[in-house]
């Protein structure tokens, strides 16, 4: 229950930073997907139906502030999370280089479910010109965001919780690989 | 059999989940045009939030614009007196107050000449995600906000209110790829739909013997139900028109500047 609520108050903050802080700071309509981020660090350290419910959920809440499409987002993270899922057996999940690349994959993947969604399925214009138009930016940005996020936490975790385990935190931190 | 099923069960069940999200999705967005309870809570928990944190920064920029800037000045240019320096602050203020004032003056001039009621409205936040294109306003449903109604500013039209909870509301702007307004050009009166394009506009369905040029106006034209005719959308900027097909491809640039929207008029009652 308390990650549960750790995970929906990350998500909160994710919104608050895209919707008021980081329009600020970032010129044109780019910002890094932090939500993005945290459903693809799910994917690698939740389980199926715990991870699914709570980021299909996620999804519901992330389509009260952004676009006009309700239930796109649900779908979209949710394919983001279950192809996560569909690989964790497969790969070191306590790497971070590999957090980086889902990243970037996630992103790509992102953007192909959301225009698939919209273009086959809403009365949109189509939306995958602009999409691929703005893919690249939007990619570094996530991977920018990813890398920060990443440093942030395990600094965090070293400074104030040193003997406190956070799922797929333990060697990621610098020290701890090889 | 049953050694197959054990090993692709997951594949499977994950397939099965996604396909309900997508059937869930597309049964949603039926009722696209209203907001949904989880929407209306979403609004209600981040709009306060929003809010709060807007007015920190504005409060955080007047201190570092009118204070902490002169300061740093000061240390630059120590001969200067600490009168000049007040004198500065208070003119930089009073440029800040001149600027919004000719905004809201804007806003006001505007006003005065539609003859329907509108409703001024302060931006709080931008669409969480790069693929879209919508903000939130400070009014909802206890100011008389509701879905579908038009939201412009003194220089064209701004959008429309897609969402909209008890004290908050989200716009839809011009420029997303899900917008479309009826539209005509000011001067040769050419029918189309304006669509949005991300930071442009598309000029939809002009016929090709339409004489269209560049920096043509292009204003709604009423027929779409949600904007009043005569609201200025953009002007032309660039046409191309093929050798065959029944329509041109037409360019659009939005008369308004979305990047530095700050106050909006919601305007209350449709079109006559």
């Amino acid at each position: 229950m308390n990650r549960t609520l750790i995970y929906f108050a990350l998500a909160g903050i994710a919104i608050i930073l895209q919707t008021v802080l980081l329009p600020l700071v970032l010129t044109g309509d780019y910002k890094p997907d932090l939500l993005l981020i945290l459903v693809v660090y799910l994917g690698l350290h939740e389980g199926p139906w715990r991870g699914g419910s709570l980021v299909y959920l996620m999804g519901w809440f992330y389509d009260g502030v952004a676009g006009a499409f309700p239930g796109l987002h649900g779908f979209v993270l949710l394919g983001i999370f279950l192809a996560v899922r569909a690989i964790v057996t497969r790969v070191n999940t306590e790497s971070s280089p590999l957090l980086l690349l889902l990243v970037l994959a996630g992103t790509i993947l992102d953007s192909f479910l959301t225009a698939f969604a919209l273009d086959f399925f809403s009365h949109a214009a189509r939306i995958w010109p602009q999409m691929a138009w703005h893919l690249p930016v939007q990619l570094l940005l996530n991977f920018i965001a990813a890398l920060i996020l990443l440093r942030i936490t395990v600094w965090l975790q070293r400074t104030f919780m040193p003997r406190k385990k956070l799922p797929g935190l333990r060697k990621l931190d610098s020290r701890y690989e090889s | 059999m049953w050694e197959w099923w054990q090993k692709n069960r997951p594949l499977f069940l994950g397939g099965v989940l996604l396909l309900v999200a997508l059937l869930w999705y597309s049964v949603s967005l039926r009722q696209q045009e209203e907001t949904n309870f989880i929407e209306s809570v979403v609004l209600r928990l981040t709009g306060p939030v929003q809010v709060g944190f807007d007015n920190m920064i504005l409060g955080v920029a007047s201190t570092w614009g009118h204070y902490l800037y002169l300061v740093d000045t000061a240390d630059e240019n120590r001969t200067l007196s600490e009168e000049n320096r007040t004198l500065r602050a208070v003119l930089t203020q009073s440029d800040e107050v001149r600027l919004e004032n000719k905004r809201l003056r804007l806003l006001l001039d505007f006003k005065e000449t539609q003859d329907i009621d509108t409703l001024p409205a302060r931006v709080i936040a931008e669409d969480a995600s790069s693929w879209f294109r919508t903000v939130m306003i400070d009014k909802g449903q206890e100011h008389g906000v509701t879905e579908g109604m038009p939201v412009v500013v003194a220089e064209g039209v701004v959008g429309r209110v897609v969402r909209s909870s008890p004290r908050f509301s989200r716009i839809l702007l011009v420029t997303d790829a899900s917008s479309a307004v009826a539209s005509l050009l000011q001067d040769n009166r050419a029918r189309g739909v304006c669509r949005g394009q991300g930071e442009q506009l598309v000029f939809d369905f002009v016929l090709r013997q339409e004489e269209v040029k560049v920096g043509d106006r292009v204003v709604t034209s009423g027929m779409g139900g949600v904007f009043p005719k005569g609201l200025v959308v953009g002007s032309v900027g660039s046409v191309e028109r093929q050798e065959f097909g029944l329509f041109q491809a037409i360019e659009v640039i939005p008369s308004v500047d979305f990047s530095h929207l700050e106050e909006v008029l919601v305007l209350l009652r449709g079109p006559q």
